[in-house]
């Protein structure tokens, strides 16, 4: 593996780690924008306009830029989150060049009324679908609860009504604003070469124009409120559950993950034999998710109406036990062993490498060899741990619950 | 490409496969159990799914917790499935870890404790896992259509039935793993970094005492009713569409599957251009093959506002009936060198390749090389695909919807 960095005069930077041995490339423009970047009256803009990259530029049509994705066998999409958009393609290495700079041309999209007419109806359908996914709709509620105001909690597909009014015009002021070339990272991994990754981003990205980009970047302690919200034709009760975290830029980072997974694996987890074990709970899970200048602690439980009074109390136990008597040394490497294999597993491809290269220079402007990433992980102590719990207290969390009417 | 496959079969009639990948540390295991949810005995249906989560509730002289803890602590990632033939149970993992985590496997599936308490709980679970399937609309569709459209017994849901997990014993299923636990027809791959003979002793130390089970063939029920609809007040119609297609094992296997790439295969594909591109009608809009060794299908699952669900299913079945009619060489070459592209992506991940090479060698008894499938998949033409699908039309559908509103079907 060798790692190269290159950045243009106009701000763009440009990564790659490449491995020779790898049978494919991976290639993706990190864009730093997403859900927290929005105000109120355009929420969702960002995951409309990601959509939007694909209807093409002014001299490609959409369905010559699905064309030409296509004859190059490239498995390709784009994700939104909160704060960052995504557009990847995993190809052979022969075709990752001609990806790159289709990519590279969408990034300067034409975002023509009609595209934007036919792809608003998309994003509605998208918005009704994710409403039919009570375990998608129970972390995006809880997420607005937690944040209660802070950007973090915008939703990032946004609602039925700011879709609804959102103008082409307001989308290309903020297209002009947000992906400006020093807002963006260019990633490769794989088998690719460099050189010629360089010089295409010289000729096809050069021209972009630097702009100052700001965020906001307070950190949220979270509202801790709790509520419950009926809907009639749920079966389950979906509860979710969040509390601060450290940031993506906090070294502590790496302690977080691994206190998430010691309390909310799928599997073998304080959740998992507390609950899921014990069928009081037919899914049982906890992460924590890093954020630019802040994060949270995530929660997805799901069970039967009758089950939820004792399934909090237990729950609420297991936290208790965790400031009372912390987390045990077996415990810590367990989580570790998990943690490790999934990373080194992961990123054997180089889409799945491509992902971690990317965010990390997104967010810590630096590079990190799997290998800085492993040991990071392996010298995560039991008391790093427990000042994370003292500090952050994840009992003491904002809590949504999404349900069938109750029985009274 | 270089590539060579492992082989080897036991006294017992196990068989042993592997593939061995340079550029991976990492190696990754499964063994296919045949207890699959079409293979169990009549009034029992979600049993695989009891039994796939209590056999790992305790096994050899460890118990529940221990077992867990042990295969956390050599940091497997496990994975676990049910389907139609078989239940699915390996892990991918640090390949100095693998005879450790082998032995774990081999108690599991060998002498499993059985606890009676243990299966209250996984029965429980399993019963959960049913009842969640109301709050998932689209995974409730796929499993409805794939029971509706697949003879009986194939197409039984992996997931359950509510009233038969009701009804289930640890006695009965205990029957089952008894019966269906057959090692003669188990199927054990590995891919990635490992070394076979290695892998062989260990496994012929572990399994080959063991003689167990009878082959029982299956009988195959009819295929049932056209079109179903289950009510449900939420925001979206979910479509799930099937038709018959050949089979793996088939002739003309390549053939269907680049004409359902043509349908389906990218973002260029008929279906996503014309029922998504073109009208707006849906975000999630796909199709795609569904073998199994006896049967096969083109599934098809589209998710849309009640208003537009019949112009969605009209444009969707529009565009399976036109496909005959006439494809473009560029629709073929996008095809082809998608299915090629994706087949070399996979190949990169031993968990993927475990997974392939196992099922290649249930249901063609095989395993085929990427270079076969690349040529198989080269081969193919306009006049090919054309004269496969006039020899084979599409001659109805079974269509299951959830949600608020019917569609009519033609």
């Amino acid at each position: 593996m060798e790692f190269k960095s290159d950045k243009l005069e106009n701000g763009l930077v440009i990564i790659g780690e490449v491995n020779k041995s790898a049978k494919s490339a991976a290639v993706g423009f990190f864009v730093k924008t997403g859900s927290r970047d929005e105000t109120e009256r355009i929420n969702g803009v960002s995951h409309f306009l990601e959509h939007m990259l694909f209807k093409g530029t002014d001299k490609l049509s959409a369905l010559e830029v699905n064309e030409a994705f296509d004859r190059t066998g490239a498995q390709f999409n784009a994700f939104t989150s909160e704060e960052n958009t995504v557009y990847y393609a995993a190809v052979l290495p022969e075709y990752l060049v001609e990806v790159t700079e289709l990519w590279a041309q969408l990034m300067r999209p034409a975002l023509r009324d009609e595209d934007f007419d036919i792809e608003k109806n998309v994003i509605k359908e998208e918005i009704a679908m994710y409403k039919d996914l009570p375990s998608f709709d129970v972390m995006d509620r809880c997420r607005i609860l937690h944040f209660d105001g802070h950007p973090c909690g915008n939703s990032v597909l946004g609602s039925e009504e700011s879709i609804g009014n959102l103008t082409a015009e307001q989308m290309r002021d903020y297209f002009a604003s947000r992906y400006a070339p020093n807002n963006m990272v260019l990633a490769c991994a794989g088998n690719f070469d460099w050189d010629e990754i360089c010089s295409l981003a010289a000729n096809s990205c050069g021209s972009w124009q630097r702009q100052t980009v700001r965020r906001k970047l307070d950190h949220s302690e979270g509202s801790k409120k709790k509520e419950r919200v009926e809907k009639p034709n749920l079966v389950r009760e979906h509860i979710c559950l969040m509390s601060a975290g450290v940031s993506a830029q906090d070294p502590r980072r790496f302690a977080a993950s691994l206190l998430g997974t010691i309390i909310g694996d799928d599997v073998g987890s304080r959740f998992f034999w507390e609950l899921v074990d014990k069928a009081l709970a037919e899914a049982a899970s906890m992460q924590f998710g890093a954020m630019d200048g802040t994060g949270a602690f995530c929660s997805y439980i799901r069970c039967s109406s009758e089950n939820v009074t004792k399934v909090l109390d237990i729950v609420k136990g297991i936290f208790d036990d965790l400031v009372k008597d912390g987390v045990a040394e077996d415990e810590l490497t367990k989580a570790k062993n998990k943690i490790l294999s999934a990373l080194v597993i992961k990123n054997e491809l180089p889409m799945g490498r491509l992902v971690d290269l990317g965010f990390n220079w997104t967010y810590l402007q630096r590079y990190q060899t799997i290998e800085d990433d492993v040991n990071a992980i392996k010298a995560v102590t039991v008391d790093d741990v427990h000042s994370l719990i003292k500090q952050f207290r994840p009992g003491d969390f904002t809590q949504l619950s999404l349900g069938p009417a109750l029985k009274s | 490409m270089a590539e060579n496959f492992d082989k080897h079969t036991l006294k017992n009639g196990m068989v042993i496969l592997g593939e061995p990948m340079e550029a991976v540390e990492s190696v990754a295991f499964g063994f296919m159990l045949p207890a699959g949810a079409a293979c169990l005995p009549d009034g029992c249906c979600g049993a695989s799914n009891v039994i796939a989560d209590w056999i790992f509730r305790g096994a050899g002289d460890k118990d529940s917790r221990q077992l867990s803890d042990a295969i956390d602590g050599l940091g497997l990632v496990r994975g676990r499935s049910v389907g139609s033939s078989h239940i699915s149970i390996g892990a991918a993992l640090e390949s100095g870890n693998l005879a450790q985590s082998l032995d774990l496997y081999a108690d599991i599936i060998l002498s499993p404790s059985l606890k009676d308490d243990q299966f209250e709980l996984a029965r429980q679970l399993a019963i959960d896992d049913v009842l969640s399937l109301d709050d998932d609309p689209r995974q409730k569709v796929m499993l409805n259509l794939r029971e509706k459209f697949y003879p009986s017994p194939l197409g039984r849901s992996t997931v359950g039935d509510i009233e038969e997990l009701k009804a289930l014993t640890a006695q009965n299923s205990g029957q089952i793993i008894k019966d269906k636990f057959n090692l003669s027809q188990t199927i054990f791959s590995v891919a990635g970094k490992y070394d076979f003979d290695d892998v062989c002793r260990q496994l012929e130390g572990l399994f080959e005492t063991e003689q167990n089970g009878n082959d029982e063939s299956m009988k195959l029920g009819q295929r049932q009713g056209k079109y179903t609809h289950i009510r449900n007040d939420g925001a979206q119609v979910h479509i799930g569409l099937m038709t018959e297609t050949v089979k793996p094992t088939d002739e003309d296997y390549y053939n269907a599957r680049i004409a359902i790439s043509v349908l389906s295969g990218g973002m260029s594909a008929r279906l996503f251009t014309e029922v998504r591109e073109k009208r707006g009608l849906c975000y999630a809009i796909g199709a795609r093959y569904h073998g199994l060794k006896g049967a096969a299908g083109i599934m098809c699952y589209a998710g849309t506002t009640p208003d537009k669900a019949q112009e969605t299913l009209d444009c969707i079945v529009g565009e399976f009936n036109k496909l005959g009619e006439g494809i473009t060489k560029d629709e073929i070459a996008r095809a082809k060198v998608g299915l090629k592209s994706s087949l070399i992506l996979q190949s990169e991940s031993s968990s993927s390749r475990a997974g392939a090479i196992g099922s290649d060698h249930y249901i063609l008894g095989r395993v085929r090389s990427l270079d076969e499938i690349k040529d198989q998949i080269e081969a193919t033409s306009v006049d090919s695909v054309l004269a496969f699908l006039r020899a084979n039309p599409f001659e109805g559908f079974t269509v299951v919807t959830i949600g608020p509103k019917q569609v009519n079907i033609e």
